[in-house]
């Protein structure tokens, strides 16, 4: 009846009404969503109905990445009644499924020695890192990496069921979809965790002699780099019982592609797709903020990578990088594809080798995305020892949620995250349940436990509020524009501040959630706020440049007064105060 | 006459089992994905129509008994069976092979998670109607064995195997209408208003007298759908 | 767009349990695409399908704005 071209018209023009319906579709349930600004609070379920589900353990491990699954098999392997709750999948929520490299120190293989590895991270890291973390990185990374490759893991794309296999032998109890909101501490000392269930209408409340974070980094679901669950719960969590954090001043430059920004599969290059391998000693200084920087100077684009044109001139200033970590412009063969100052094949996260390096796909890049995003093992609980414990009696935190500084306050050794993690999740384990065999099920009053669930439940019960999602958008519209966390100024950061204590009190107080899914983005924007805060205080208190964090008043690094992180705690009048901590000083 | 009815029943027959879900195929909505796989949904998709034909590559099409010669009609019916039993006995597998080239989950565990997701009726259904159609191409490989163990010999292999097929078809069907990215509305309608007058054509062989005189058939009954 | 359509959904659950983000839910047996202004996009629920069912698009269903684009 039609010749072949007018079927495809028919198709296209078919193609197009069905696309603009979605869409369409898509913004008239934007009020849904939450995307409106304040509103009535149509919530969906009977809030008075919902109930409380009450668990019982000796170490409860929050968070199933890469730590949390070592925590778990080696709390468990050390005698602790093991349990593992995560707001997604065991191996695919987090960071996790973005990793793809495993850094392994092989003494067999490696030509320096595991000293060597220390010396040269330090010097990248300006000092920044921890060393204690750092030589344990390296000495336990082939014993992890073994029992991965017994698991399965370096054999398929997909982490969940190599994960799930030494779970399932052991038989630890898995809670999944269960989003932790809460930790509750009694007498001074850890007592377990509350949240509520995503699929059903319930809290839980898990009883614990010892919790274990592994809740990973944070971002503020950076909109160009949308890492839409990384959230900061974990830190803030803790940071409401009087943990200390550490770390907040340093930032994640990752890039993003101008098409598509938020695709994050398509922005990772194949990385998604790579079946993960081992990689050895391979220390850079990246994913800091001499691109950024440029961005700032020259404009966006920013180029990057193979396939995306070389920059020709060098840009003044800008943040300070060791000229042994230097890359060599003129040479864009040389190294590792000679990015210049961006990751190279193999970067970050990943490090699986033969590919194209994530975020550096051969389109426009942009930098100034990432806002937000943590470097990893760099931000989060101050370890008060070599073995992940906190300042809170039977709190300990691995990988990305403690702030080990294991690479210090840039990216350094590639492949560390994934290896990183691993290590810190199996010596945290095993340190809680050490800890959790020396004492009583610690005992919390029901009294406390409902005022907890009804803090827990305090945006489903509101009749009006502001909508978390645009709360987000809001938060994202002041850290992300204006290179505000990365090419940082005095006026900027307390001009950002100002807003976000803003938002801190009298936003996130009135946030509403109409469902389940809502309620987990009501808590999320609340840690991110309380996050957004932590890092511009942090930011404004350092006053030279080092690692990733750069300073345009302070373009310099200061050696006499910032050999030291800094310590961010709740004040007894619930303000927020922050201390120095030299470097190669475990805290008293 | 003869000539020309035999080509025009060619021609409808290939036009109603072929032709026909591979417009509805075209006219769909289901997104176009790798050759590979598309591949693998046409020729399941026509090995099914095929199955359905074969209610009218039988006895009970007194059409083409006018036609052709019964054992030209069987000859027909049993290549085209065996080969679109092949194709749906790899169905389950073909789903799931194309994974090997692919990143994400690996073809063997998404095969398992396929076959015992009992809490979906399609999967129940697929099968049940897999496990029938097995059954089918095995019993109807050793008729001649199994014939004389029927007791009504022919007669009671005739219901037997028109009863699984009937059975299998239902099924399939209902699995492929409940779970298939390609049977939308047209492709569903077309399925059953054309398995109905399959069953139709059977029924009235089995219940109906066996027609006294011949019809005068209009020249093809497929195109009335 | 983000997650563009499930065809051929079996009701396995898998990609529901994969998503870090909450965006699919399952309704009568299916996994329906529910909150897709929270979509990461990484396509691990489409990685995780048990039977490919999954069809993606790097557009977000809210346009994305950036520092500089």
């Amino acid at each position: 009846m039609t010749g072949p071209i007018d079927t495809n018209a028919h198709e296209a023009t078919a193609t197009t009404r069905r696309e603009f319906l979605t869409l369409s579709g898509a913004t008239a349930g934007m009020a849904s969503f939450g995307m409106t600004a304040w509103a009535d609070n149509p919530v969906e379920i009977e809030v008075s109905a919902i109930t409380n589900t009450d668990y019982d353990t000796d170490v409860l491990v929050i968070g199933g990445g890469m730590a949390g699954l070592f925590a778990a098999v080696k709390a468990h392997d050390a005698g602790a009644a093991t349990m593992i709750v995560s707001k997604g999948r065991l191996g695919s929520s987090g960071l996790t499924p973005f990793g793809k490299g495993f850094f392994v120190f092989d003494p067999e293989t490696e030509t320096g020695t595991i000293d060597d590895f220390v010396d040269t991270v330090s010097r990248s890291a300006l000092g920044t890192n921890n060393p204690v973390y750092t030589r344990q990185l390296a000495e336990h990374s082939l014993d992890r990496a073994r029992e991965l490759a017994d698991w399965g893991f370096f054999d398929q794309t997909l982490a969940n069921r190599p994960f799930m296999k030494p779970i399932e032998e052991r038989d630890i109890p898995l809670l999944e979809r269960v989003v932790i909101t809460h930790l509750f501490k009694e007498d001074g000392w850890i007592a377990g965790a509350a949240g509520f269930r995503l699929d059903a209408e319930e809290t839980v409340t898990i009883r614990a002699k010892s919790v274990i974070l592994c809740t990973g980094a944070g971002g503020f679901k950076p909109n160009g780099f949308p890492l839409g669950d990384l959230t900061h719960d974990g830190t803030v969590m803790a940071y409401r019982i009087g943990a200390k954090v550490t770390g907040k001043e340093w930032n994640d430059g990752h890039t993003t592609r101008s098409d598509n920004p938020a695709a994050t599969f398509d922005g990772w290059g194949d990385m998604f797709e790579r079946v993960p391998s081992t990689n050895g000693v391979e220390v850079h200084h990246d994913l800091g903020m001499d691109i950024n920087y440029r961005a700032y100077v020259t404009g966006n684009p920013v180029a990057g990578g193979p396939g995306a044109a070389q920059p020709t001139d060098e840009v003044a200033g800008g943040p300070y990088v060791p000229e042994e970590f230097q890359r060599d412009f003129d040479a864009p063969g040389s190294g590792e594809g000679g990015a210049p100052s961006g990751p190279p094949p193999g970067d970050g996260k990943g490090g699986a080798p033969g590919g194209p390096p994530p975020g550096f796909a051969p389109s426009a890049n942009v930098g100034g995305a990432s806002a937000g995003m943590a470097i990893h093992k760099s931000e989060g609980l101050v370890p008060y020892n070599d073995r992940c414990v906190s300042n809170i009696t039977g709190l300990y935190a691995a990988g990305d949620a403690l702030g080990s500084h294991m690479a210090g306050g840039i990216y350094t050794q590639i492949g560390s995250s994934l290896a990183g993690s691993a290590v810190q999740g199996a010596i945290a384990g095993e340190a809680a349940a050490d800890y959790a065999a020396s004492v009583k099920a610690p005992i919390i009053a029901d009294a406390r436990i409902a005022e907890v669930v009804n803090e827990i439940l305090a945006p489903l019960r509101r009749e009006a509020g502001y909508g978390p999602a645009w709360v987000t958008q809001t938060l994202q519209g002041i850290m992300i524009p204006n290179f505000v966390l990365y090419i940082k100024k005095a006026s900027m950061m307390q001009a950002a501040l100002a807003y976000i204590e803003e938002l801190r009190d009298h936003h996130a107080p009135m946030l509403r959630a109409a469902n389940m899914h809502e309620l987990r983005l009501a808590h999320e924007t609340r840690n991110m706020i309380l996050s957004a805060e932590m890092k511009l205080r942090a930011s404004l208190m350092r006053t030279e440049s080092r690692g990733s964090h750069y300073r345009l008043d302070y373009p310099d690094v200061d050696d006499v007064n910032w050999r030291a992180w800094i310590n961010i705690y709740q004040g007894s009048d619930g303000s927020m105060q922050l201390e120095k901590q030299p470097f190669d000083t475990w805290p008293t | 006459m003869n000539f020309s009815g035999k080509t025009y029943t060619f021609i409808a027959a290939l036009a109603v089992f072929i032709g026909l879900p591979l417009l509805f195929y075209a006219l769909g909505e289901a997104p176009r994905r790798s050759i590979l796989k598309e591949s693998f949904s046409l020729i399941t998709l026509l090995a099914v129509s095929l199955m359905v034909g074969q209610f009218f590559l039988a006895r009970s099409n007194a059409t083409l008994l006018n036609l052709f010669k019964p054992p030209q009609i069987q000859k027909v019916h049993k290549y085209i069976a065996y080969s679109a039993v092949g194709v749906i006995f790899l169905h389950p597998v073909l789903i799931v092979l194309p994974r090997y080239f692919e990143g994400g989950v690996k073809p063997w565990d998404a095969f398992l998670t396929m076959i015992t997701t009992f809490d979906s009726l399609g999967i129940l259904l697929g099968l049940f109607a897999w496990g029938a159609m097995l059954v089918l191409g095995v019993t109807a490989y050793f008729r001649k064995k199994l014939i004389p163990h029927f007791s009504a010999r022919y007669r009671g292999w005739r219901y037997f195997h028109g009863g699984l097929a009937v059975a299998f078809i239902i099924a399939a069907l209902w699995h492929a209408i409940e779970l298939g990215r390609h049977t939308d509305i047209a492709m569903s309608a077309f399925f059953v208003i054309l398995t109905l007058i399959g069953f139709a054509l059977l029924a009235k062989l089995y219940w109906g007298a066996m027609p006294k005189k011949p019809h005068t058939p209009p020249i093809s009954e497929g195109a009335t759908t | 767009m983000t997650i563009k359509s499930i065809n051929g959904c079996i009701g396995c659950e898998e990609c529901v349990k994969s998503c870090p983000c909450d965006v699919i839910r399952m309704e009568r047996g299916k996994a329906v695409i529910t909150y897709p202004a929270d979509c990461q996009i990484c396509h691990l629920c489409r990685m995780y399908c048990p039977v490919d069912a999954i069809e993606m698009a790097p557009e977000k269903s809210i346009p994305v704005i950036t520092p500089w684009g």
